[in-house]
């Protein structure tokens, strides 16, 4: 069998090869450009919606490209939203704790990924239930805890024999964001875990048996040869928890009561309009795409200056599992 | 001598590995696995907050008495979100095992079209999709512009009813393909952890193959699936967590609602239900998956 194929692959092997090529080609561009059509497709109406006057709404003709464009919309978004206020509120309450986390994680899969230890079967294991189990599932509970936070039970035993209530309340402050992040459970930190971790046991050994063999302790090994060789994944992590914390709405819903961040704001948006006194119709239609447009537009100029680092790095962390 | 000095690298290793994971281990106990316990007790219990505190009473099986066979919507939604999870789950798979794939070829213009793939992980939120997609579906119906994809171009839904299926199924056809786009955006992560899994197979293996004369077709089936193999169940693990999430899942909506007005025991109990029903599917499908591909790749 495997001799009629190879008398049948040089027989017709120049022939259809080449045609073979140049159809399979044919057929993946097809394939890229319609399948690239629908993800860019939400973009465009974003952006030609969001400029659209009323008028461009009842001309049938008009699809996509507006006669004359008008840029109030935007005007109305910046002030439903509080745009800047908004965020400000991001910055300080999820992209610093982003910024944690990714400390944090390098640290814990580098010690997860490099060392042998008794207890590493079982973190393997809480590591799959962490990825597995969404924020939704315990955000009662941890509402409840940081309202009373009582580290193992001490402050609360203190309460029940003295009567003083020293078990503060941190909901609504950045430390609820900040915590987790630090301890390295916060927004989908599992995933996090995980990608350093492919990425640090694919790193040669000897370097660092070498630095040990000279003195040097572990955060010696972390910071002066594990950091400085693995940009590529901190490239890849960087990206993904920025944007991960920057489009998280959920739990900022819940901890916080005022200085929402944007992402619960669009989420929102519909009472949010109604506030500014935008009832249903094509104008509140254009000001949710203008401010659909404004929620993404800081994320999209800092993807189009990483871009390039970010595809490059896709290729380098490989994930083997 | 040398076997002594071994163990005292070992045991030094184990030392680094337990400081590393340290403060991973405190996080998990008091930011995790506690509030998973409280979270599975709270769905047996009546939970309510006042000034003092809260107060929590054991009911044992009521409020899953309630949600099930006293609330009227919750088995209907879901019913809705699992049919939805049933069909959104494989074709994200494959959608996204295709195009990592096709971006993973070396082609004119590959830079540009991973930059256009890739493009959903920045934005992919479902908040602005539903602002951007549903907003024109509940307009001035006698204008009728629709702006979801199955309007825009032409109308599908009179395409479908032409065909002459049932009723049902021509209404799942026309939301799979009015869905459309939101699937293929939730396909970002998972198409770059798909091409990241396929950089990490050696390129020996595929000029082995090329040696021995291997069809592209078999090269798929033969080297690139079973290496992807861990990889693909790192994929599905994320895409169930997505799909549950989502600001769009009817039965997160319910419980949310039932959070904002403080019937904890409830929201939890509703929540808990959905979680291990999603997890009980998913593990056959892993499970059915590891008996028929892993023990023979491996």
């Amino acid at each position: 069998m495997l001799f009629k194929r190879v008398n049948n692959n040089l027989k017709y092997n120049k022939y259809w090869r080449k045609t073979g090529k140049i159809g399979y080609s044919i057929f993946r561009m097809i394939m890229l450009i319609s399948i690239g059509y629908l993800v860019i497709y939400p973009v465009i109406i974003m952006i030609t919606g969001s400029i659209k006057p009323v008028s461009a709404y009842l001309d049938k003709s008009i699809i996509y490209i507006p006669k004359e464009a008008t840029f109030e919309y935007y005007k109305t978004a910046v002030e439903a939203l509080d745009y800047f206020d908004s965020i400000l509120s991001t910055l300080i309450y999820g992209i610093v704790s982003a910024i944690i986390e990714i400390a944090v994680c390098a640290f814990i899969a580098y010690g997860m990924a490099r060392f042998d230890f008794k207890l590493k079967k079982v973190l393997n294991f809480m590591l799959v239930i962490l990825i597995l189990v969404p924020t939704q599932m315990i955000i009662i509970p941890m509402m409840m805890n940081y309202s009373q936070v009582d580290i193992f039970g001490i402050l609360g035993l203190i309460n029940k024999l003295t009567g003083i209530d020293l078990r503060p309340n941190i909901l609504g402050t950045a430390w609820t964001f900040y915590l987790p992040s630090l301890f390295g459970v916060g927004l989908r930190a599992g995933m996090l875990i995980y990608i350093y971790m492919q990425f640090f046991k694919g790193l040669p050994y000897e370097l660092e048996e070498a630095a040990w063999i000279d003195g040097a302790g572990l955060f010696k090994t972390f910071f002066c040869i594990a950091v400085p060789s693995s940009s590529v994944v901190f490239t890849t992590v960087s990206i993904f928890s920025v944007v991960w914390h920057w489009n998280e709405y959920f739990q900022p819903m819940m901890y916080l009561s005022s200085d929402f961040t944007l992402a619960v704001k669009i989420y929102d948006i519909d009472n949010l309009l109604t506030a500014v006194g935008l009832y249903d119709g094509y104008p509140q239609y254009s000001t949710k795409k203008a401010a659909a447009f404004l929620f993404i537009v800081p994320m999209l100029i800092v993807y189009l200056i990483l871009q390039k680092k970010f595809v490059q790095s896709i290729d380098r962390v490989g994930i083997t599992g | 001598m040398k076997k002594k000095k071994n163990r005292g690298v070992y045991a030094l290793k184990a030392r680094y590995g337990y400081i590393c994971t340290f403060p991973w281990v405190i996080g998990l106990v008091l930011f995790f696995i506690l509030p998973i316990g409280q979270s599975v007790y709270y769905s047996f219990c009546d939970v309510s907050l006042s000034v003092g505190g809260m107060k929590i009473n054991f009911l044992g099986l009521d409020n899953f008495r309630y949600i099930f066979l006293e609330n009227a919507e919750y088995m209907d939604y879901m019913a809705e979100a699992v049919i939805k999870f049933l069909y959104s789950f494989p074709i994200i798979l494959i959608l996204s095992l295709i195009l990592a794939l096709m971006l993973n070829q070396n082609f004119r213009g590959r830079i540009f079209f991973r930059a256009l793939y890739f493009l959903p992980v920045i934005a992919a939120s479902g908040a602005v999709l539903n602002t951007v997609l549903s907003s024109a579906a509940g307009g001035i119906s006698n204008i009728n512009q629709d702006e979801s994809i199955a309007m825009s171009m032409f109308d599908i839904s009179e395409i479908v009813d032409s065909v002459g299926l049932p009723q049902q199924m021509s209404g799942y056809f026309v939301s799979i393909i009015d869905g459309i786009t939101g699937l293929i955006w939730s396909c970002g992560v998972q198409t770059v952890l798909f091409i990241a899994g396929m950089q990490a197979i050696p390129p020996l293996l595929y000029e082995v193959a090329k040696v021995e004369g291997a069809t592209k077709w078999e090269e798929f089936w033969f080297i690139t699936l079973p290496m992807l193999s861990r990889v693909l169940i790192l994929v599905s693990i994320f895409t169930m967590v997505e799909l549950m999430t989502a600001t769009s899942n009817p039965v997160m909506v319910q419980a949310y609602s039932f959070m904002q007005s403080q019937f904890y025991g409830e929201s939890s109990a509703m929540l808990w239900s959905y979680f291990l029903l999603i997890g009980l599917i998913i593990a056959l499908i892993l499970g059915i998956y590891k008996k028929l591909c892993l023990d023979r790749w491996e």
